[in-house]
C-alpha cells in the first residue's frame, strides 16, 4: 500500500520532539558546527566549499561541516529544525525569512559577537536588512539589484540612447524607448512576472511605494496609495495598453525568457543582476548584450533584501559560529562569493575590488546599482510571507494577466491583506 | 454474494479478508495470555499512532504556534469557529473534494477496464500484468518529478506531441495555468493510483465463478449484459472496498501534489492537506493546522459512513 504521512501526525511528532530534545551538552573535544549553505551555482558552491576547507585547516578546534540546502524548501526545513531544537548552527538564508524567525526567537543576537572591522566594512543599509528590533540576527553578505539586460544591436538600430548608471532612464523615457523598440516581430520588453511580488515591491520604491504602514508596536497594515500604484500601472500599461511588453512572459519566472531574448523576440528583459551569468553562458557567440539600470522615478532607489548568515539561538556554540561567519564574510572572501553568484557584496572593500568593477560582463553597472539599494520596507512586516503567498501573488498574477484592474487589485491587497496581517498582531 | 468474501464494515477492512470457517466462540472477556500476546503489537500502535493522534486532537483546541518559549493556551473550539469562516479553507476543501471524487471515480473506471483486459487469455499476460504495476512501484515524489517533466511547457513531451500532431500551436503551461492545473494533476493522480485498483479488481474478477458467465452466455446474454448482470454484482463488495479506500487516500494526498505544484497556481490545486501543511510549517500556526486535520478526518469519516451504509443496504 502507498505510504501516507498525515501532516497532522507530523505536526504532533514535531511537537513531541521539541519537548524531548535538549542541548547536546558541551564536551571538551573539538567543536563541530553545522553550516547549512544554499549556494547552488557551480562556482558559488566551489567557493563555499573551498572557504570551509580553508577554515577547517586553520582551526582544527572548530570543525565546520558543510551541509547543502536548497532555497526551495529551506524555510520548511528550518522551521522543523528549530521546533525540534536541533537546527544547523550556521544558517544561510535571506532577510525576508529572518524577520519571521527573529520574531519567534529562533535566531541568536549577534550584536556583541561581530568584530568592529566587519561591522564597519558592511554598508549600513545592508545591516538594516538583518536588524530587527535592536538585534542583529544575521550578517548580510550578498544583495541582488534589479536591472534590464538589453540587446545592444537592437537599441542602436532603433537609435535609442543606452542609459548608464550616471544617466539612467526615467520611467517616461523608458516607455518612449519601448515604443521605438517595438515592431511587428519584436517586443521591447519581457517582464517575467511569474513570482512578481518582491520584485515589483522593490521597484515601487522609485516612487516611494512602501505598501505597508507599521505602527509603533510593530503591527502592520497594507496600504495602496498613488505611490504604490505607480510602477504597477506602468508595467501593466506596457503589457496591455502600449503593447510594448510581451504578454506571453507574464507567467514566466527568472530567466525563462532568455532563449527568446537571444532569438531577438525582445529587445530587453528585466532580471536580477545574477542573470548576467546565464546570459554570458548561454548567449550565441556574436550576441552583444548590455546591462542597463532600472528607470528612476522620484528617486533611483530600489528596495533590497540580503542573503545572510545567522546563528541559531539553540546552537551550543554561538561564539564559535560567529567567529566562523566573520572569517567567511571578510572582504576578500566576499569578492569570491559575489563573483561565484554574480551578485553584489555588502562589504565596501569588496565592492571596490577591481574584479567587481571591470567592464567585462558589465560588473561596473551591476556594482554601481548597489548604491541605490535601500532596505525593503516589507522586511519589517510580520506576516509578510503569508500576505505575499496568499494574497499578493495570486492578485498580482490576475492583475498582470489583465483579469482585474488596479482598483480591484488595491482593494484585495488591502482588505484580504489586512485579514492576513491581523493574525500576526 | 460470494461466500468467501466478507462484507466490508464501517472501518475499511483489507480487501477480501477471508474468514476462517470454524471460528471459535469468543469468551465474554479476553483472557490474560491473549492480552500478553497482544501487548508487543499494541505498544508501537499506541506510541506511534494513537499518541500522536490524541496529541494532534489536543493541539486543535489550543493556540499553539511556532516559536521558542511560546505559551500554549487552551482556547476551546475557537480554531473550529475560525475554520468555519475561513473562505480559503473551504475553497481548498472544495478543491480537495473535486480532486478526491474525480480521481477515485476515474481510477475505478480505468482500473476496471484494465482489470477486464488483464483477465482475458492474452499472450504475454504475465508481462502486461507486471507492467501495469509499474506506477505502484514508484515513490510519489519520483512520480511527481517525472510528470513535471512531461508537463514542462517548453521541453515537455506532452506539448511536443500535441504540437507534432497539430492540436496546439503555442506552449501550454499545464501546471501553472489557472484552468488546466487541477485537471492536469488529476490525470497524474489517476495514473499513480490505477495499479492497486486494477490488482484488487483483478483479484475480484478471478473470484467470479466462470459457470455463472457461461450460463448467462448460453441464455443468450451479450458481453455487455454479462458484465452488467453477472460480473458487476459479483464484484460489488470489492468495488465498495477499493472505492472507499481510494477516497480516503486521495483526500489525504500530499506528496504527489506538493511536488507537482506546491498548491499553485494561486491556490488552484491546494488540497486540504497542503493547506494544513502550509499553515503549520510555513506560517507556524500549529493549533489551527491541527484543527484542520481534525476537521478533514471528521468529514472523510462522515462521507465514508454514508457511502458504506448505502452500499451495504443495497447489497442485502
Amino acid at each position: 500500500m502507498r505510504r501516507r504521512i498525515l501532516p497532522l501526525t507530523a505536526a504532533a511528532l514535531t511537537g513531541a520532539l521539541a519537548l524531548s530534545a535538549c542541548g547536546t551538552g558541551a564536551d571538551d573535544g573539538p567543536v563541530t558546527l553545522r553550516f547549512l549553505s544554499l549556494a547552488w551555482q557551480t562556482e558559488s558552491v566551489e567557493a563555499n566549499e573551498r572557504l570551509v576547507a580553508e577554515w577547517n585547516e586553520a582551526n582544527p578546534d572548530i570543525r565546520v561541516e558543510y551541509v547543502q540546502g536548497s532555497w526551495d524548501n529551506v524555510n520548511d526545513q528550518l522551521m522543523t529544525g528549530f521546533e525540534a531544537g536541533d537546527p544547523p548552527d550556521v544558517i544561510h538564508n535571506d532577510s525576508p525569512a529572518l524577520a519571521g524567525f527573529a520574531a519567534r526567537g529562533y535566531l541568536a543576537d549577534l550584536t556583541g559577537m561581530i568584530p568592529e572591522e566587519l561591522k564597519e566594512d558592511i554598508r549600513p543599509e545592508a545591516w538594516e536588512t538583518a536588524t530587527f528590533g535592536d538585534q542583529i540576527v544575521g550578517v548580510p553578505f550578498l544583495q541582488e539589484s534589479q536591472v534590464f539586460i538589453a540587446n545592444r544591436e537592437l537599441l542602436e538600430e532603433a537609435d535609442v540612447r543606452i542609459p548608464t548608471p550616471e544617466d539612467p532612464w526615467t520611467w517616461d523615457e523608458f516607455a518612449e524607448a519601448s515604443e521605438e523598440l517595438t515592431d511587428d516581430d519584436t517586443y521591447a520588453v519581457a517582464w517575467p512576472l511569474g513570482n512578481p511580488v518582491n520584485r515589483v515591491l522593490n521597484l515601487s520604491l522609485s516612487y516611494g511605494g512602501t505598501f505597508f504602514e507599521v505602527d509603533g508596536e510593530g503591527r502592520a497594515t497594507a496600504r495602496m496609495g498613488e505611490p504604490e500604484r505607480a510602477v504597477l500601472e506602468r508595467i501593466h500599461d506596457q503589457i496591455h495598453t502600449d503593447r510594448t511588453a510581451d504578454p506571453g512572459t507574464v507567467g514566466m519566472s527568472g530567466s525563462d525568457p532568455l532563449p527568446a531574448f537571444f532569438a531577438e523576440e525582445y529587445a530587453m528583459v528585466q532580471v536580477g543582476v545574477y542573470a548576467r551569468q546565464q546570459v554570458e553562458e548561454q548567449a550565441p557567440e556574436d550576441f552583444d548584450w548590455v546591462t542597463i539600470p532600472t528607470p528612476v522615478g522620484d528617486t533611483a532607489e530600489q528596495g533590497a533584501a540580503s542573503q545572510t548568515l545567522s546563528v541559531a539561538a539553540d546552537s551550543a556554540h554561538p561564539e564559535e559560529a560567529a567567529e566562523f561567519i566573520s572569517f567567511f564574510l571578510n572582504a576578500e572572501n566576499q569578492v569570491d562569493l559575489a563573483l561565484g553568484d554574480w551578485l553584489l557584496p555588502t562589504s565596501q572593500q569588496a565592492a571596490a575590488a577591481p574584479e567587481l568593477n571591470t567592464e567585462e560582463d558589465d560588473w561596473n553597472v551591476a556594482t554601481a546599482s548597489a548604491q541605490n539599494l535601500v532596505v525593503a520596507p516589507y522586511l519589517r512586516v510580520q506576516g509578510f510571507d503569508e500576505w505575499k503567498n496568499r494574497v499578493a501573488q495570486p492578485a498580482l498574477e490576475e492583475y498582470f494577466s489583465g483579469e482585474i484592474d488596479i482598483d480591484e487589485l488595491s482593494e484585495r491587497l488591502e482588505t484580504e491583506g489586512n485579514d492576513v496581517l491581523s493574525r500576526y498582531h | 454474494m460470494s461466500s468467501t468474501t466478507a462484507p466490508p464494515r464501517a472501518e475499511p477492512p483489507p480487501p477480501a479478508a477471508p474468514r476462517g470457517p470454524g471460528r471459535r466462540p469468543r469468551a465474554g472477556r479476553p483472557d490474560r495470555s491473549v492480552l500478553g500476546l497482544m501487548l508487543p503489537a499494541l505498544v508501537p500502535v499506541v506510541l506511534f499512532s494513537v499518541a500522536p493522534l490524541v496529541y494532534g486532537v489536543y493541539l486543535a483546541f489550543t493556540d499553539a504556534r511556532s516559536g521558542r518559549n511560546v505559551d500554549v493556551a487552551f482556547v476551546g473550539p475557537r480554531n473550529f469557529a475560525d475554520l468555519l469562516s475561513d473562505g480559503d479553507f473551504w475553497a481548498s476543501f472544495q478543491i480537495g473534494l473535486v480532486w478526491a471524487v474525480s480521481v477515485t471515480v476515474l481510477q475505478l473506471a480505468a482500473g476496471m477496464g484494465l482489470a477486464l483486459l488483464l483477465n482475458q487469455d492474452l499472450r504475454l499476460r504475465w508481462l502486461a500484468r507486471t507492467l501495469a504495476m509499474v506506477p505502484w512501484a514508484m515513490p510519489p515524489v519520483i512520480v511527481g518529478l517525472m510528470w513535471r517533466l512531461v508537463y514542462h511547457p517548453d521541453a515537455g513531451i506532452l506539448n511536443a506531441t500535441l504540437r507534432d500532431i497539430g492540436l496546439v500551436s503555442g506552449d501550454i503551461d499545464w501546471l501553472n495555468d489557472f484552468s488546466v492545473a487541477l485537471p492536469a494533476i488529476i490525470v497524474v493522480g489517476v495514473w499513480t493510483g490505477m495499479p492497486q485498483t486494477t490488482i484488487v479488481l483483478l483479484a475480484g474478477l478471478q473470484g467470479v465463478p466462470r459457470e455463472l458467465r457461461e450460463a448467462a452466455e448460453v441464455d443468450g446474454a451479450g458481453a455487455w449484459r454479462r458484465f452488467r448482470s453477472v460480473t458487476l454484482p459479483q464484484l460489488r463488495p470489492v468495488i465498495t472496498t477499493i472505492t472507499s479506500l481510494n477516497f480516503v487516500w486521495n483526500m489525504n494526498e500530499f506528496a504527489l501534489v506538493w511536488v507537482l505544484t506546491q498548491g499553485g497556481p494561486g491556490g488552484r490545486t491546494r488540497l486540504p492537506m497542503l493547506y494544513a501543511y502550509e499553515e503549520a510549517f510555513r506560517y507556524g500556526f500549529f493549533g489551527y493546522a491541527a484543527a484542520m486535520g481534525v476537521a478533514i478526518v471528521a468529514v472523510v469519516l462522515t462521507v465514508l459512513a454514508v457511502y458504506l451504509r448505502r452500499q451495504l443496504k443495497e447489497m442485502r
